[in-house]
């Protein structure tokens, strides 16, 4: 019986959870493929970024003095916000609307630094604390699972015990008794008008919409060199919002309550502990999401007379492939994570392996199987495969321009510089028609207002030409054979085959998977003092062969993770 | 100890009308309301409403636009032929049975700094000035992220804090309210998703579906216990949060401070006891985009008549909309066909969009007591993000007055602004003078504006 995994759709919501891929996963019998290496990386080469003007990481000669960056307070994200709330009651609770999540500079951690909520945001965390404590309270033995006791009035000692306790989980904190005597007062108020169960139900309601609970709140101490560091209990948050995505367990918070994670090793102890957990590979998943955009796939939409044999859940299936790969790179063969841009390798349910054009035995809709592409196939790495290729493309053709855009802006954290404010008018209007999609495109290059990003955008996009709007391979186009020649800053190739393996070992691409970590990590940008923080980082990740795993450790025990800025922040 | 009775979770208000089991013949299309005469003379004839009514892309581009926008030739089937008085023209026409007054000539002349670079891109300028009579703000803006925010408040939030609008005594149930019809985003982040600003960062979402817009303005009693203990837990709340600030530096106190104000008003909702109709059929939601313009528009206009509240944004498509008009036989994103220069297409996006915009006026057609019509009471802004999106052209931003402001507003007037004199903060002027404000400029960072259009107030 071939390896395969059971995957259901969900119907109508595309979405895919961590927690759903786990479940996949869990049934997936022991891998049968060797581990993945590339060809002798470039690690070692020079990692002077080029200076064409448009790179983030300055140009070498400079000597810079390496600063933290500030602070951010950030809001719970929805995952982490039900996360939290798994944590604190268990499963099986109702699922409320909550405000969107939004991703400015790609990650949810940044929007939910900067964004003020709504009101109608917090009528629905309103909304979601009442529906949660009424299904919790209602269920008498649920009730005293939580409560640690069945009391019979508001002054019963453990009511306060429970107070304190349910407190210092939800708060991430302990509460001072002052709090303590506060939330009781707001139960004996309510136990004056109803009953003692009722009371409790509302205090915990409370607590939930606290901001206490919602918001990670800094106060920090006293670091070296005068900057600032995150106290203890605060480190156990970031530690696990972070690589969990979560709130911290008890083990982290006894460690916060010794004050043991102020220096780089314990906190170097936890977080390699932390990455061997299952929450790390659902959080992982989710920073993988945001850096690859998987989310756009969901607002795909594609005429089937003209694309026949793509499904509405044919989205949902690429989506799924993208995933299976990283866990499978990440956490399974425990290798060099570029590999994910060049490695022939593909996870296909039986709507993929049409799609692909490819042999996938004991394949179906719902169960995938890893298959390996021969060098005929054209494809290697998910640069090659429908995730990327699908949503960076328009429902009647492809999109050179948002494929490259891709590639330069997010893979290698290239900016593209903006349109002049001043736009010519003058374009000669008896241009011959044009016939190719590049001939097209050349047309926006030659117009000064579009030049500016369509020269950087654009090149690298053909090399993806031979992939349709749905990632299926073909030679011709409207009878014109397909050039997919194309250029990446500079360097030119044939093809996106011939182009992913120089992609995947380009130094840029690692360093920019690091700063792209560092940025969902901090909940911020980074700063210019930062830049030689991040490039211990890389150092670190190219030497531990560019395991993911080591690298998610890396980011939570560096300097520029426990200490800030002070200034303007606490 | 009194038994406490478990009430159904929601927090929907039930709101009784004074001649309680009487109605009156409001003449509403779909929804019965209980209005008592004298309420309905206070909320509906006194005391005007302002809504904005935002679509994308623009307009299909015209020699008007630009050099190169004229080459193609297309006419131009939006600016009326005549000042004054108007004869409606193809893409206006739809709208021809509210008598909407149309400003064209307009644009944004605000300043355009030169760091960070790309702030006069068409896009981000446009919508910007069109929505807030600002500029971009510099210092979080970044072009190749697509990232901007606001300077300060869109013009319906300053409508709603303004200190003329609503009685300081006596706030509205809801200061304002935000929808929007079309999920199609062309980012999902920042200022890609709203139309409705508090001020830098700070966005009002707008509620997607009429169900989600029903169950947060009407619904069943909680009772008297259920109010109570609820408005006791933000009580307790906000007075643990009010430590939390003294930690915070400035820019997460605005933003903490933001959360407490929601939380207050919230509260003050647990305490009123101002109802003034009863509760209508709660909707179907619908893929169809007129027909959920249609539905938001009743619920809207019920919560208007009803008291609940006097400014609305709605957004019917989202700035730089990715929306597929597959209704209309268009195959791909409106952006993209804009991009492609398809002009015949982008027309009849226009115009679907100008029907749907026609569908929500006649939601406030609602014929009132003293005769007139909801419509008449009020101002709505109908604006989109720039003139035309081939080549995001901000000359020519589109600028149409709904409604009657009580009088104040005249109807079906066309005037052509110019020259030195096209501020887009013209029209927003105009508004906040049909509304008795007593602004007597509009406009910031090079954009003031300090003469109303002409014709357009009575």
């Amino acid at each position: 019986m071939p390896n395969t995994l059971q995957f259901k759709p969900p119907k109508g919501k595309r979405r895919l959870s961590g927690a759903s891929l786990l479940l996949a996963l869990a049934a997936l019998a022991s891998g049968c493929q060797g581990d993945v290496t590339l060809p002798e990386s470039n690690a070692g080469a020079n990692t002077t970024s080029s200076n064409n003007g448009t790179s983030t990481t300055p140009v070498k000669e400079e000597v810079i003095e390496p600063a933290p960056g500030p602070a951010v307070v950030m809001r719970l994200t929805e995952t982490q916000y039900r996360n939290a709330m798994e944590d604190l009651f268990g499963t099986g609770l109702p699922s409320v609307a909550l405000e969107p999540d939004t991703n400015p500079y790609l990650f949810f951690s940044i929007g939910a630094a900067t964004t003020t909520v709504t009101s109608h945001g917090v009528e629905q965390y309103l909304d979601s604390a009442l529906a949660i404590t009424a299904r919790v309270f209602d269920d008498p033995a649920r009730r005293e699972q939580l409560l640690g006791c069945a009391p019979e009035d508001i002054e019963d000692a453990c009511v306060r015990a429970f107070i304190e306790r349910f407190g210092q989980r939800a708060f991430r904190r302990p509460l001072s008794p002052e709090q303590i005597t506060r939330w009781h007062d707001l139960g004996r108020e309510i136990a004056a008008i109803s009953d003692v169960n009722t009371a409790l139900e509302s205090v915990v309601g409370a607590m939930l919409q606290s901001p206490r609970f919602l918001y990670r709140r800094i106060e920090g101490t006293q670091g070296p060199q005068g900057n600032r560091q995150y106290t203890s209990y605060e480190m156990a948050e970031r530690l696990a919002f972070f690589l969990w995505n979560a709130p911290p367990d008890q083990q982290l918070l006894d460690a916060a309550a010794n004050g043991e994670l102020e220096d780089r090793a314990s906190i170097l102890s936890h977080a390699q502990r932390m990455v061997e957990d299952p929450r790390a590979r659902a959080a992982t998943q989710d920073f993988f999401a945001q850096y690859l955009d998987l989310e756009r796939l969901e607002h795909v939409e594609r005429d089937p007379e003209r694309y026949p044999g793509f499904t509405p859940e044919t989205t949902a299936a690429m989506e799924m492939e993208v995933r299976l790969l990283v866990d499978d790179i990440i956490f399974r063969a425990q290798g060099d994570i570029r590999s994910l841009f060049s490695s022939p390798r593909g996870y296909v349910n039986s709507e993929l392996a049409a799609l692909y054009n490819v042999e996938a035995p004991g394949a179906s809709l719902v169960s995938f199987v890893p298959v390996e592409f021969s060098a005929q196939s054209k494809r290697a790495g998910i640069l090659t495969l429908g995730a990327f290729l699908t949503m960076n493309a328009h429902p009647t053709e492809t999109s050179p321009t948002l494929r490259g855009k891709y590639v330069l802006e997010r893979l290698l954290c290239q900016t593209v510089p903006p349109p002049p404010d001043d736009i010519d008018l003058n374009l000669d209007p008896n241009a011959s028609e044009p016939k190719t999609l590049r001939e097209r495109l050349i047309e926006h290059r030659e117009n000064p207002a579009c030049y500016g990003c369509h020269k950087l955008t654009d090149p690298p996009g053909f090399l993806f030409e031979h992939f349709d709007s749905v990632g299926v391979y073909r030679e011709q186009v409207d009878g014109i054979t397909v050039d997919a020649s194309g250029e990446l800053l500079g360097e030119t190739f044939d093809n996106a085959t011939e182009f992913v393996p120089s992609l995947a070992t380009d130094p840029r691409l690692s360093h920019c998977m690091v700063r792209q970590l560092y940025r969902h990590a901090q909940g911020r940008l980074e700063e210019a003092g930062e830049e030689p923080l991040l490039d211990a980082i890389d150092l670190e990740f190219a030497a531990s062969g560019y395991r993911f795993k080591d690298l998610l450790v890396a980011v939570a025990a560096s300097e520029g993770f426990r200490t800030y800025q002070p200034g303007a922040t606490p | 100890m009194s038994t406490y009775k478990r009430r159904p979770l929601s927090r929907r208000t039930f709101l009784r009308g004074a001649a309680a089991g009487g109605a009156l013949a409001m003449g509403l299309p779909l929804l019965e309301a209980m209005i008592s005469p004298k309420q309905a003379r206070a909320q509906a004839g006194q005391l005007p409403f302002f809504g904005v009514f935002y679509w994308a892309n623009g307009l299909p581009w015209t020699s008007k636009h630009g050099g190169e926008q004229g080459t193609a030739g297309h006419p131009d089937h939006w600016t009326p032929a005549e000042d004054g008085t108007y004869a409606p023209t193809p893409l206006l026409e739809p709208l021809a049975p509210f008598g909407v007054n149309v400003a064209t000539g307009l644009r944004p002349i605000t300043e355009i700094p030169a760091m960070p670079p790309g702030q006069g891109d068409g896009h981000m300028r446009g919508f910007m000035v069109a929505l807030t009579g600002d500029r971009p703000r510099g210092e979080d803006f970044n072009h190749s992220a697509h990232y901007l925010t606001s300077r300060r408040e869109s013009i319906d939030q300053y409508i709603a804090n303004h200190p003329r609008f609503y009685d300081p005594g006596a706030p509205p149930r809801y200061r304002s309210i935000e929808v929007g019809v079309s999920d199609a985003r062309f980012h999902t982040y920042g200022h890609w998703n709203a139309i409705s600003y508090n001020g830098p960062g700070s966005l009002n979402l707008p509620i997607m579906k009429p169900s989600a817009l029903y169950d947060r303005l009407f619904g069943v009693d909680l009772g008297v216990e259920e109010n109570q203990r609820r408005k006791l837990m933000l009580d307790a709340v906000l007075a643990d949060a009010a430590d939390l600030e003294k930690q915070l530096g400035a820019t997460d106190r605005i933003r903490l401070e933001a959360h407490l104000d929601h939380m207050r008003a919230i509260e003050r909702r647990f305490e009123a006891s101002t109802m003034t109709c009863a509760q209508p059929d709660r909707p179907v939601n619908s893929d169809d985009l007129t027909e959920k313009t249609r539905l938001m528009g009743q619920l809207l206009a019920t919560a208007i008549n009803c008291g609940l509240t006097r400014v609305f944004s709605f957004m019917l498509t989202s700035p730089a909309s990715t929306h597929v008009f597959n209704n209309l036989g268009v195959p791909d994103g409106m952006h993209k066909t804009c991009h492609d220069g398809h002009w015949q297409r982008v027309y009849d996006i226009t115009r679907y969009q100008m029907q749907a915009f026609a569908a929500f006026l006649e939601t406030f057609q609602t014929t009132l007591p003293d005769g007139e019509t909801l419509l008449d009471k009020g101002v709505i802004l109908g604006l989109s993000e720039y003139g035309e999106g081939w080549k995001h052209s901000t000359n020519e931003l589109p600028a149409l007055l709904a409604g009657g402001a009580g009088g104040k507003l005249a109807r079906g007037v066309h005037a052509r602004a110019g020259g030195d004199n096209a501020s887009y903060s013209r029209v927003h002027l105009t508004a906040l003078q049909a509304l008795d404000l007593g602004d007597e400029s509009f406009g910031w960072s090079g954009g003031e504006a300090r003469d109303v259009l002409p014709g357009f107030l009575r």
